[in-house]
């Protein structure tokens, strides 16, 4: 009998194969005009293939100066990955308190920290404003470490108390018995055996914290604090324009850099956090 | 060998102290944080909705009418009926798109690779998506301009961006283009759960593939219907980011949504009660999805 090689199968990859590339034309013709000198840009059609690859360096250097978008890059290199690990951190410390450890109260504590997920952002915008004001801390590195930190907190808590409840009680008990204190069991066992969820959900909330624009417009307004998406909107907003297109095409793809490199480095372990968002099972 | 530590009573005591008193170190840090950082602020916003506040003068206190005076003003209405809109596109297009992509996808070869594809925007600032196609549909020369130019219909070129609510549907087409990716995924993860027993139990019976699709796979699919729906309503209430960088709000308001009508209203014109109050509602009207889908996942765990 005829293997069934359904055409009906053969039909679907071709059919997903063009949806792909379709789905990446915005991509790609971003990548393609920020190729593209200034004065070509404005001849030649906006589908054409660029002339010489080349022009992106220069393009993209004009981008990384306009607006002080290197500057705002750096910011974020320093509060996406320091809020993430430290949120995550915080957040196993707590799960494993919860989950392992004598404490009164416990779900009132759990349902204190998850409710930090339950809210849109819109309601902390005034209060964190006047806040920050009112303690000095507007504007300020410390300001947004705080901040960033304190609102990846509450769903990785989520998580690792989720994946902690799993971890046999026994292999604690066991440890106990042998005189381990509470720190040592976290870091000889509990610490090891979650690194994949703690590292799925860092990429997760290092690209929360990154791809961030309302928190860095409502709380920072200088150089030195503000976050890369506050300057890319500098860069290319409603109300302003700075630049020529193709510069201001290859500052989008500057500032998509890091989560690319992430995704494709670790797309496990993204798609693992991504999972994890989707919990009910 | 197992070491057992000794310890001299006076110790043991200092020791007994530190192990009641440590897990609760271990908390503290986490419900600091949360509780100055995001759940004061729940109280101050609900304090302040209920007051006409500039910041440089004293909050003055009005009560509900701050609230009534909301339903009162167009421009917030118009912001309400475009956030609807938002929602309800979200409702209607991704969502059943992605759930068909899924379903279509399941089985093919180079799944993988397609799923990196669609799933890419995910991975990107709102921000930057926004400049990205800003520029797709800037007029009169723009690639969708250019691209219906190509096509011999010049009468269909638009200035997508400023003509309501043209301008909105347009946000919504890029917004349709970044959910569709993680959509996508997420209805692939839940026919990863729909045990294949099932489904062969179905075949055995003579069921052909739409039938399959119709009685068995939508069903079990039910669940993470749920939670998509749930994730892309509350993403479609607060979606800022997108629609501050693509039109900001314009032109002249006409692109609002609530969202984006908050953060106007408290860091542009400064009106904090103003803002406040439309926050909570706005959070008000978010909490119930938010119940919708907390009451799923607790339901299991609990």
């Amino acid at each position: 009998m005829k293997p069934k090689i359904k055409t009906g199968r053969l039909l679907l990859l071709f059919l997903f194969a063009f949806l792909s590339l379709v789905w990446l034309i915005p991509l790609a013709l971003t990548v393609s005009i920020s190729m593209k000198e200034t004065q070509e840009y404005m001849k030649s059609s906006l589908l054409a293939p660029p002339s010489n690859i080349r022009f992106l360096i220069p393009n993209a250097t004009v981008a990384w100066n306009l607006s002080d978008l290197g500057s705002s890059f750096l910011n974020s290199l320093i509060y996406a990955p320091v809020s993430s690990s430290l949120a995550v951190i915080l957040a196993s410390l707590a799960a494993y308190s919860l989950t392992k450890l004598k404490v009164r109260g416990k779900i009132c504590l759990f349902f204190l920290i998850y409710s930090g997920t339950v809210f849109p952002f819109q309601i902390y915008l005034i209060p964190l404003f006047v806040m920050y004001t009112r303690f000095n801390i507007y504007d300020t590195r410390l300001g947004m470490l705080l901040f960033y930190t304190a609102i990846c907190i509450p769903f990785c808590l989520f998580v690792l108390h989720n994946y902690f409840t799993t971890i046999p009680d026994t292999i604690i008990e066991a440890a106990t018995l042998d005189g381990a204190s509470s720190l040592r069991l976290y870091f000889s066992i509990i610490f090891p055996m979650s690194i994949a969820p703690m590292l799925a959900l860092m990429l997760l909330q290092f690209t929360w914290v990154w791809n961030d624009l309302l928190f860095g417009l409502i709380l920072t307004k200088s150089v030195n604090t503000r976050p890369v998406m506050v300057s890319l909107m500098q860069l290319s907003g409603e109300a302003y324009s700075i630049g020529s297109i193709p510069q201001r095409l290859a500052a989008a793809l500057i500032v998509s850099v890091p989560s690319f490199t992430l995704f494709f480095l670790l797309r496990r372990y993204f798609m693992t956090g991504f999972r994890m968002l989707s919990v009910g099972k | 060998m197992v070491l057992i530590k000794r310890r001299s009573s006076g110790n043991r005591k200092i020791g007994k102290l530190v192990t009641s008193v440590s897990p609760y170190l271990y908390i503290i840090p986490s419900v600091l944080l949360v509780s100055i950082f995001l759940l004061y602020p729940v109280v101050f916003t609900i304090y302040i909705s209920f007051t006409k506040w500039n910041i440089i003068s004293a909050p003055a206190f009005v009560g509900l009418s701050q609230y009534v005076g909301l339903f009162r003003e167009s421009a917030l209405l118009n912001s309400f009926r475009n956030t609807l809109i938002w929602t309800g596109a979200t409702l209607l297009i991704p969502i059943p798109l992605s759930l068909l992509l899924a379903v279509g996808m399941y089985r093919v070869a180079g799944r993988e690779v397609f799923k990196v594809a669609f799933f890419l925007p995910r991975v990107m600032a709102p921000a930057a998506i926004a400049v990205i196609w800003k520029f797709i549909y800037s007029a009169p020369r723009g690639i969708l301009n250019e691209v219906l130019g190509l096509f011999g219909a010049k009468f269909l070129m638009h200035s997508w961006l400023l003509e309501p609510p043209l301008n909105t549907f347009a946000m919504i087409g890029t917004a349709t283009w970044a959910s569709i990716g993680w959509m996508m995924v997420m209805f692939l993860i839940g026919l990863d759960t729909i045990p294949s027993e099932v489904l062969e139990a179905g075949k055995l019976d003579g069921a052909s593939e739409r039938q399959l699709l119709w009685h068995v796979k939508l069903p079990l699919l039910k669940p993470m219907t749920s939670v998509v729906v749930v994730m892309g309503v509350i993403a479609s209430f607060t979606m800022f980011d997108l629609i501050w960088v693509m039109t900001g709000g314009g032109p002249f308001r006409s692109s609002e949504t609530l969202a984006v009508t908050i953060y106007r209203g408290g860091f542009v014109l400064f009106k904090m009660g103003y803002s406040a109050a439309i926050a909570v509602v706005l959070s008000a009207i978010v909490l119930v999805f938010s119940m919708i889908y907390l009451r799923r996942i607790f339901r299991h765990s609990l």
